[in-house]
């Protein structure tokens, strides 16, 4: 039993050895393996959530985010939407969003690109306030604060 | 088997530990050179010359004098400072400020570290979704990668990692051993149970916030990586959390009591890997037969892994680090890296040889990008 445990306990060291020398020349490898698995994509609370439908504008396109409501075991009472405009921003950026798609207009956000300030016009209920409104590299966000 | 080794006998001659080290030198040369050194930008070139220097004459020294720890501790403090000024040096380039904004958040650029893990396993299980606006496959510091490298490193080193892995515990061991004699010698050390109550805190509000709270709230590291930008109450309230913890834990309290406060204490990641020292095969032992009970292992031990029970018991805890300050600081040997299953005060040499080589190659392969850029922004600005 005592010769057994020696053998196992160096087996096991030596494969430790075979692990760190694989370590680095593999890492990209094993990175894009581990990046495959199910759960290794960034929680929508910080992406925003999936694009739910793009505004071709004339200088600009607005991406309306599908709601984010997301908790750890189902949906909150609050959330929020996120709008993106990307491309060339105008000083001032003045519309309304359908971000349900229910063919009626859901608030008004008015944004001042140079000074930031941000006015949101709520059209119902499920609008509270605006959480997030900042310059991006790809133009302006705004995450709109919800509830159910 | 080498069991009658006196207190010098891990020294070795000269040839011998230059042959010793030829392994480390070649695949440190393949990893620092990539395999094909490129003499075009001097500055580069020396960098990279420089570290691979550095690293080699460091492990050299490891086998030529028989001593581990504080040749480990140049380069676990050098890498702790290079990663930071690397991550700062990027963000200024970047942001023009160490701070970063709510857009960097919305667009997932902030650079992933390892003290997230123990925050998104919860979520990643019920939510299949990582907790941390970083990238999963980025180029610098990627969610996967810096994954993959911890969690192969825990497996091998155990909390192994936290002495010859982690580029922050470089900061708390370096102002540690700025005095040669403790002020406050009396820590009770139940303390070291505080980072599985601190790990327990923060995986429950990670789960339950979807967000990173050690991150928003407790970092230390905060001050000398990256924060973010103040412009209200609570992130002014959380930069003095930052400041003042880095102040008290990595700074103040190591330099008062030459322990690692903030490993010993604080860090949620250092409970998991006190966890996996019960998978590594590496440990350190304790030969009865040779120990006179003087107990400056103990009193040398950083993270209060070694009481003077557990010395007359011939057994070291779970929070052992494997740093090597206790095996130096023993005169005669009786303390000593060992593998799990072979008896303690048997086969010393090879498996601090054997232990020696993984865990610095880890360190000297993952330490060498930053110090390289280090050296090569240190040489840019002087020439």
């Amino acid at each position: 039993m005592k010769k057994i445990k020696i053998i196992a306990g160096i087996a096991w060291a030596f494969i430790c050895l075979i692990l760190i020398i694989v370590l680095f020349p593999g890492l990209n490898s094993f990175s894009s393996s581990l990046a495959m698995l199910p759960f290794m994509k960034i929680n929508p609370n910080y992406t925003g959530g999936e694009v739910a439908q793009s505004l071709v504008m004339d200088n600009c396109t607005i991406d309306i985010r599908r709601p984010v409501f997301d908790g750890l075991f189902g949906e909150r009472q609050k959330g929020f939407v996120q709008i993106d405009w990307r491309g060339e921003i105008p000083a001032e950026i003045i519309d309304t969003i359908d971000f349900d798609f229910d063919n009626n207009k859901d608030f008004a956000i008015s944004i001042n690109s140079k000074s930031s300030e941000t006015i949101l016009l709520p059209f119902n209920n499920k609008i509270r306030d605006v959480g997030i409104s900042t310059p991006t590299s790809y133009g302006w966000a705004v995450r709109v604060n919800l509830k159910k | 088997m080498d069991d009658t080794l006196s207190g010098t006998s891990l020294k070795k001659s000269f040839g011998k530990s230059l042959l010793y080290s030829l392994p480390m030198i070649l695949i440190t040369f393949m990893f620092i050179s990539g395999g094909r050194p490129d003499f075009s930008n001097p500055s580069s070139a020396l960098a990279m010359m420089i570290t691979f220097i550095l690293v080699n004459v460091l492990y050299f020294l490891m086998h030529y004098t028989g001593k581990t720890d504080k040749f480990r501790a140049i380069l676990f403090i050098i890498f702790a400072l290079s990663l930071s000024f690397t991550l700062i040096s990027n963000m200024l380039e970047m942001r023009n400020s160490m701070s970063f904004s709510q857009a960097d958040i919305l667009e997932c650029k902030i650079p992933f570290c390892h003290l997230v893990i123990p925050m998104m396993i919860l979520p990643a299980a019920f939510t299949k979704s990582i907790i941390f606006p970083g990238s999963i496959l980025g180029s610098f510091a990627g969610i996967a990668s810096m994954v993959v490298l911890w969690l192969v490193a825990t497996l091998v080193l155990g909390r192994g990692f936290c002495s010859w892995g982690c580029f922050y515990g470089g900061w708390d061991d370096g102002f540690s051993r700025i005095r040669k004699k403790p002020v406050i010698k009396k820590i009770s050390d139940s303390w070291k149970w505080m980072p599985f109550a601190v790990l327990f805190m923060v995986a429950l509000t990670s789960a339950l916030s979807l967000g990173p709270t050690y991150c928003d709230w407790i970092c230390p590291f905060k001050a000398v990586t990256e924060f973010e930008e103040v412009t209200s109450v609570a992130s002014a309230a959380k930069a003095g959390v930052f400041i003042s913890l880095f102040a008290g834990l990595v700074v103040i309290l190591p330099f008062l009591t030459r322990k690692r406060t903030q490993c010993s204490f604080l860090c949620p990641l250092g409970a998991i890997n006190t966890l996996s020292n019960k998978i590594t095969p590496f440990t350190v032992k304790i030969d009865k037969a040779n120990c006179s009970e003087c107990f400056k292992c103990v009193a040398a031990c950083p993270l209060f892994a070694l009481t003077q029970e557990g010395i007359r018991n011939g057994k070291v805890s779970v929070f052992c680090s494997k740093c090597g300050k206790c095996i130096d600081a023993c005169s005669r040997n009786a303390i000593h890296y060992g593998i799990k299953g072979v008896p303690a005060g048997t086969m010393k040499k090879f498996s601090r040889n054997l232990f020696l080589f993984i865990s610095f190659l880890f360190m000297a392969v993952f330490s060498s990008g930053s110090i390289v850029n280090t050296f090569r922004g240190l040489l840019d600005l002087i020439f």
